[in-house]
C-alpha cells in the first residue's frame, strides 16, 4: 500500500477523527476494520469531521457512533437511509454517509434501501453485513444461510436466504462495492470512491464482516480465503449491469470483491428536481420568510 | 346575522365540486362571506357527494343543517336530501318526470318547497352543448334564483375559461342565457308554486376582495411563509390536500417536495432535513401518525426540531376516510415511547392554518422538540372566505441556534447536551459548521452525544429535556376567550339588531352566562351558534390553540364565576376534557360530543347548548 499521505501536510489527520469513548466491540469483530477504513477514506479525501455527515443505524455499527468525530446522528433500526437522505437534500454541499447493518437494511428497513436505491438519493450507504444480529444476541436474518441454527431459531429459519446483491441490481444501482472487513486498504480505496460517487447518486458497499461470536459460517477465515479483488483481476466497473450482476451474484467458489459496477451518467435524485435547476443556495441557506403575496393574488 | 345556505348533490364525478366552486367563487367577488362544507365517499367516482354553501354578509364559520337551495344533480339527491330544504325553500333538479314518493311530495307541498325541474339536457341539445355544460347551466340558475346579475357570472366564467379559448367562453355564456331564461320563465309565469328568488342580505364590500381559501392552502401557504423549504408526505385523506398544494407550488417556491415510499420514511426524511439545518415538515391522517410515533419519540431524545401535522379523520382503523373527527388528541399528546417534551397546537381555521404554520416551527427550534400542529377534514377541505394574511406578522425565531463564526469556534462537544442548562435549551449548531462536532444520539447519551448509561447522567438528561416542557409552558398562552361585543351593548341599542354581533378577543373575564369550552374546527360553529345567543345572555367561547402541555389558570377562573360550562367536541371520550382533567383536576360535567364522521353544524349546536345542561355520554 502507498502512503497517500505527503509530509507537508496540513489536512485532516487520523488524530482528529479518535476520540475519548472506547470501543465496545467483540475481539476480532469486523467492525474494527471498517470504523479504520472510514476514517482513512476521509482522511485521504480530506474531508474534516466538521465537513461531513454520518448517520448510524442501531446495531453493533451504530454503538460506533460516538467512537469517532464528525457530526453524527445516531437514529432508529432500519430507518437510517431516509434519514440520511432528508440530511442530503437539506444540504447538498455536506458529504452524508449511512451505516446499516444487515438486519437493519434487509428486513426493518428493506423498503427505504429499495427506494434509496432506486432514488439514487446522493449519499453513501455502507452495509454491515455479518450476516446475523449481533447486537441483540445473534438472531438469523435475511441473509443468514438457511440451514444454520440461530438464536431464536433453533432448526435453522424456514426461509430462503435472501439474495442481495440480486435484489440490489435488480433496482438499477448506479454504484454498487463489496468489500471484507478484514482488508482495510481495499476498504479505504472503495469508501473513497463510494464517497466521491454521491455526486452522482446512491452507492451501495456490502461489507462482508466477520461476527467471531455469532457468525460461525463466514468467519475472517473463510472470507479471507473466498474474497479475492475482482478489480485487481481486470474487472471493470463501468460494464454493462448484467455483466456485473452476475460477478456479484455468483458467490459460490469464489466471492469478488472491489468496486463492481459504476454508472456516472444518471442524474441524482437532487438533479431531477425541476424546482432546484440553476439553484446555487442549499436548503439550509433558504431558511427565510416568503412572500406569499403571489399566491394570494391568485385566491381572490 | 342573516345567513342562506345552497347544497349541491349528486354522483362523485358528476359536477358537484366544479359547481359549488364557480358559486363560491362568484358569490364571494359579489361581496358575500361563504362558507363551503364537502362531504363525499372514500371512493374515485358515483358515490353521493355533497356541496354545502353557506352564505352571510357576516363572517361566518359553519353549515347548517337546513339548506334554502338544493340542486340535485340525480335522483338520489332528491330522495336523500330532500327533507332538509327549509321551509319556502327551492329544489332544483335534472330528472325527467321525477315524482316524490307520496309521503314526501305531502311535506314538501306542506312546507311550501318549490320544486323546479331543469331541463338540462334538452336544453344542451338545443344548444348543442357537451353534457359538461350542464354544470354552468345550472349555475346559472342557481344565481338566478339568488338574484345575482348574470353578467357578473359571466365576467368570472371569461377568466376561468379565456386560455381555453373563445368558443368555449361563449359556450357557456350560452348555458348561462339559458339558465337566466328559464329562471326568469318560471318566476314570471305564475308557475303552480309562485316562487320568490331566495333573498341574500346587501352584500358586503369589504368581503369582494377576500380570498377563498381551504384550510390546506392556507396551511401550505403558512408552511412556505415560515421559511419551510422540504415536505415530505404518504397521501392519505385528509393530509392529501395539503402534499397537493405545496407539490403544486414547487415550481414557484423552489421547495423539495417529495411523496415518500411510506409514513416512518416521509417522518425521517424530514426528522434528516431539520438536523442538517432547514425547515422541513411532514403531515398524515391517523393512521399514518401512529407509523410516525417512533421518529417522533426519536426527536425527542436527539433535541430534533420537527414538525409533525396530523390530519384527523375519524378511527379507528381505516375507520371514515374521508369524514371529519376530533379523536386523535390523546394520540397527539400520549404517542411516542418515552417521556420528553412536545408542543401539541390545534388550527381551527384558514387565519388558523397560516399564523401557526410559522409559529409551529418557531417553537420547534426554539425548544428543539417534536411539534405536532392538528388540523381535521373539516379545517383541511373546508372553505373559507379570509381577509389576505399580514405577511408582516410572521417572524422567524429560531432559538439558540449558533451560526456566528467566532461564537461557533468557542464551542465545545460537550455544550450540544449540557444537562447544567437552566431551562433545559442548549445551543444547537449545524452540521458543516466549522465547530466541535457532537453526535445527535438516539441512545441516552452525555453532554457531547456519547453513549452513557450511568444511572446519574440518565436522570440529568430525563430532568434537562423535561425542564424544557416546563419552559414551554412557561412561554405558550393561555386559551383565547371570544366573547360578542354587542352582547355588552345596553338594551335599548340591541333593537332590531339580532345576531349580528361582532366577535372579538376578550380580555375581561367577568361574569358569564354560559362559558363554552373547545378547541379546532369547532370554534366555526361555536361561534356561529352563539351569535344567536348574543342578545339573551353574556356569552363566552374559550378556545384552545395551544394543548400541551395544557394551561388552565384562565379557565378556572372563567369556570368559578360561569353559570353554566360547556364542553364541546368532536370526539366521544371529551379527549380536551379529559387532558383538562389531568392537568388539573377541574371536571367539565357538561358536555356535548358527536362523533358520527360530521362536524357540528352551527343550528344544530345552538338548539343542544339551548336545551338543559346535560351530560351526554358515548
Amino acid at each position: 500500500m502507498i502512503m497517500l499521505i505527503p509530509l507537508e501536510y496540513n489536512g485532516p489527520k487520523m488524530q482528529d477523527y479518535r476520540c475519548s469513548a472506547q470501543c465496545t466491540w467483540c475481539d476480532g469483530c469486523g467492525d474494527y476494520g471498517i470504523w479504520t477504513a472510514v476514517k482513512r477514506a476521509l482522511v485521504e479525501l480530506r474531508i474534516a469531521p466538521n465537513q461531513v455527515c454520518l448517520c448510524f443505524d442501531v446495531g453493533c455499527h451504530g454503538n460506533g457512533s460516538d467512537k469517532l468525530t464528525g457530526y453524527r446522528f445516531h437514529g432508529l433500526h432500519g430507518r437510517v437511509i431516509p434519514f440520511a437522505a432528508g440530511a442530503k437534500l437539506g444540504n447538498m454541499k455536506l458529504p452524508v454517509i449511512a451505516f446499516g447493518g444487515d438486519g437493519a437494511s434487509f428486513s426493518e428497513g428493506i423498503g427505504h434501501l429499495v427506494h434509496g436505491i432506486r432514488s439514487n438519493y446522493p449519499i453513501t450507504f455502507i452495509l454491515h453485513n455479518n450476516a446475523n444480529y449481533g447486537l441483540t444476541l445473534g438472531q438469523a436474518s435475511a441473509l443468514t444461510r438457511q440451514e444454520q441454527k440461530m438464536n431464536s431459531s433453533p432448526n435453522g429459519i424456514p426461509e430462503h436466504t435472501l439474495n442481495s446483491m440480486d435484489m440490489v441490481f435488480a433496482l438499477e444501482p448506479t454504484f454498487v462495492a463489496r468489500g471484507f472487513s478484514g482488508d482495510i486498504p481495499q476498504l479505504t480505496k472503495i469508501f473513497k470512491a463510494a464517497i466521491e460517487h454521491q455526486k452522482h447518486g446512491f452507492a451501495f458497499v456490502d461489507v462482508l464482516q466477520a461476527c467471531p461470536t455469532y457468525n460461525f459460517f463466514a468467519t475472517h477465515e473463510y472470507l479471507l480465503g473466498k474474497c479475492y479483488d475482482a478489480n485487481a483481476d481486470g474487472h471493470n466497473p463501468r460494464c454493462e449491469p448484467s455483466k456485473a450482476r452476475a460477478l456479484a451474484i455468483n458467490t459460490s467458489e469464489k466471492i469478488a470483491t472491489g468496486i463492481l459496477y459504476q454508472c456516472e451518467d444518471a442524474p441524482n435524485f437532487y438533479e431531477r428536481l425541476k424546482p432546484r435547476n440553476g439553484k446555487k443556495t442549499t436548503l439550509v441557506e433558504e431558511v427565510k420568510e416568503c412572500d406569499v403575496e403571489e399566491f394570494m393574488k391568485k385566491l381572490v | 346575522m342573516s345567513r342562506v345556505a345552497l347544497k349541491i348533490v349528486g354522483a362523485q364525478g358528476q359536477g358537484v365540486n366544479s359547481i359549488g366552486e364557480i358559486c363560491a367563487k362568484g358569490l364571494k367577488r359579489a361581496g358575500y362571506c361563504v362558507f363551503g362544507y364537502r362531504e363525499y365517499m372514500s371512493l374515485i367516482k358515483g358515490g353521493h357527494s355533497c356541496y354545502q354553501l353557506d352564505i352571510s354578509d357576516c363572517r361566518i364559520g359553519s353549515s347548517e343543517t337546513k339548506v334554502n337551495i338544493l340542486v340535485a344533480l340525480n335522483h338520489h339527491g332528491l330522495n336523500k336530501n330532500a327533507g332538509e330544504v327549509k321551509d319556502s325553500g327551492i329544489i332544483i333538479h335534472q330528472t325527467p318526470q321525477w315524482e316524490f314518493p307520496s309521503d314526501a311530495d305531502a311535506d314538501l307541498r306542506k312546507r311550501n318547497v318549490t320544486v323546479l325541474y331543469l331541463p338540462a339536457e334538452d336544453i344542451l341539445k338545443k344548444i348543442k352543448g357537451k353534457a359538461i355544460l350542464g354544470n354552468m347551466l345550472t349555475v346559472s340558475a342557481v344565481w338566478s334564483l339568488l338574484g345575482r346579475d348574470a353578467d357578473d357570472l359571466k365576467k368570472l366564467v371569461r377568466e376561468q375559461f379565456e386560455r381555453k379559448g373563445e368558443e368555449l367562453v361563449q359556450m357557456n355564456f350560452r348555458c348561462i342565457d339559458e339558465g337566466v331564461t328559464f329562471i326568469h320563465d318560471v318566476v314570471g309565469a305564475g308557475h303552480a308554486l309562485p316562487i320568490q328568488p331566495i333573498a341574500l342580505p346587501p352584500a358586503n364590500s369589504q368581503l369582494k376582495s377576500n380570498m377563498l381559501i381551504t384550510g390546506s392552502q392556507a396551511m401550505g401557504l403558512g408552511l412556505i411563509r415560515g421559511g419551510c423549504r422540504f415536505y415530505a408526505g404518504y397521501p392519505m385523506t385528509p393530509a392529501s390536500p395539503l402534499l397537493t398544494f405545496i407539490a403544486d407550488a414547487q415550481n414557484d417556491t423552489g421547495m423539495v417536495v417529495k411523496q415518500a415510499e411510506d409514513e416512518i420514511t416521509a417522518a425521517q426524511m424530514m426528522s434528516g432535513a431539520m438536523y442538517m439545518g432547514t425547515r422541513a415538515a411532514t403531515g398524515t391522517s391517523g393512521g399514518g401518525f401512529d407509523l410516525m410515533t417512533e421518529t417522533v419519540s426519536l426527536n425527542g431524545i436527539v433535541e430534533n426540531p420537527s414538525v409533525f401535522i396530523l390530519a384527523q379523520r375519524p378511527g379507528p382503523g381505516t375507520g371514515l376516510p374521508t369524514w371529519t373527527a376530533q379523536g386523535d388528541l390523546l394520540l397527539a399528546i400520549g404517542s411516542a415511547h418515552g417521556e420528553f417534551a412536545r408542543c401539541v397546537i390545534s388550527v381551527s381555521d384558514a387565519q388558523d392554518c397560516f399564523d401557526l404554520m410559522p409559529e409551529a416551527f418557531n417553537i420547534a427550534e426554539e425548544f428543539q422538540t417534536p411539534v405536532i400542529v392538528m388540523t381535521d377534514k373539516h379545517i383541511a377541505e373546508g372553505l373559507f372566505t379570509q381577509e389576505r394574511f399580514d405577511q408582516e406578522k410572521t417572524k422567524i425565531r429560531r432559538g439558540n441556534l449558533i451560526t456566528d463564526p467566532k461564537q461557533l469556534k468557542k464551542l465545545k462537544s460537550h455544550d450540544r447536551y449540557d444537562p447544567a442548562t437552566t431551562d433545559g435549551i442548549s445551543p444547537r449548531w449545524l452540521p458543516g459548521a466549522d465547530a466541535a462536532t457532537y453526535c445527535a444520539q438516539g441512545d441516552e447519551h452525555d453532554a457531547e452525544g456519547a453513549v452513557n448509561e450511568t444511572a446519574k447522567n440518565a436522570a440529568a438528561q430525563m430532568e434537562k429535556r423535561m425542564r424544557k416542557m416546563e419552559a414551554l409552558k412557561k412561554m405558550l398562552p393561555e386559551p383565547t376567550l371570544w366573547s360578542v361585543e354587542s352582547a355588552r351593548l345596553p338594551p335599548a341599542c340591541r333593537q332590531g339588531r339580532a345576531g349580528q354581533g361582532k366577535w372579538k378577543v376578550a380580555n375581561d373575564d367577568s361574569e358569564l352566562d354560559l362559558l363554552v369550552v373547545s378547541w379546532g374546527s369547532n370554534k366555526g360553529a361555536i361561534r356561529d351558534a352563539l351569535a344567536t345567543f348574543g342578545f339573551q345572555l353574556s356569552v363566552g367561547y374559550l378556545h384552545y390553540t395551544y394543548l400541551w402541555p395544557i394551561k388552565t389558570d384562565r379557565l378556572q377562573s372563567l369556570m368559578k364565576k360561569a353559570k353554566r360550562t360547556v364542553l364541546v367536541e368532536c370526539n366521544a371520550q371529551g379527549q380536551l376534557g379529559m387532558v383538562i382533567k389531568m392537568a388539573s383536576g377541574i371536571d367539565i360535567k357538561d358536555r356535548i360530543l358527536k362523533f358520527d364522521g360530521r362536524p357540528f353544524f352551527c343550528d344544530e349546536l345552538s338548539s343542544l347548548l339551548s336545551a338543559a345542561p346535560a351530560i351526554r355520554h358515548p
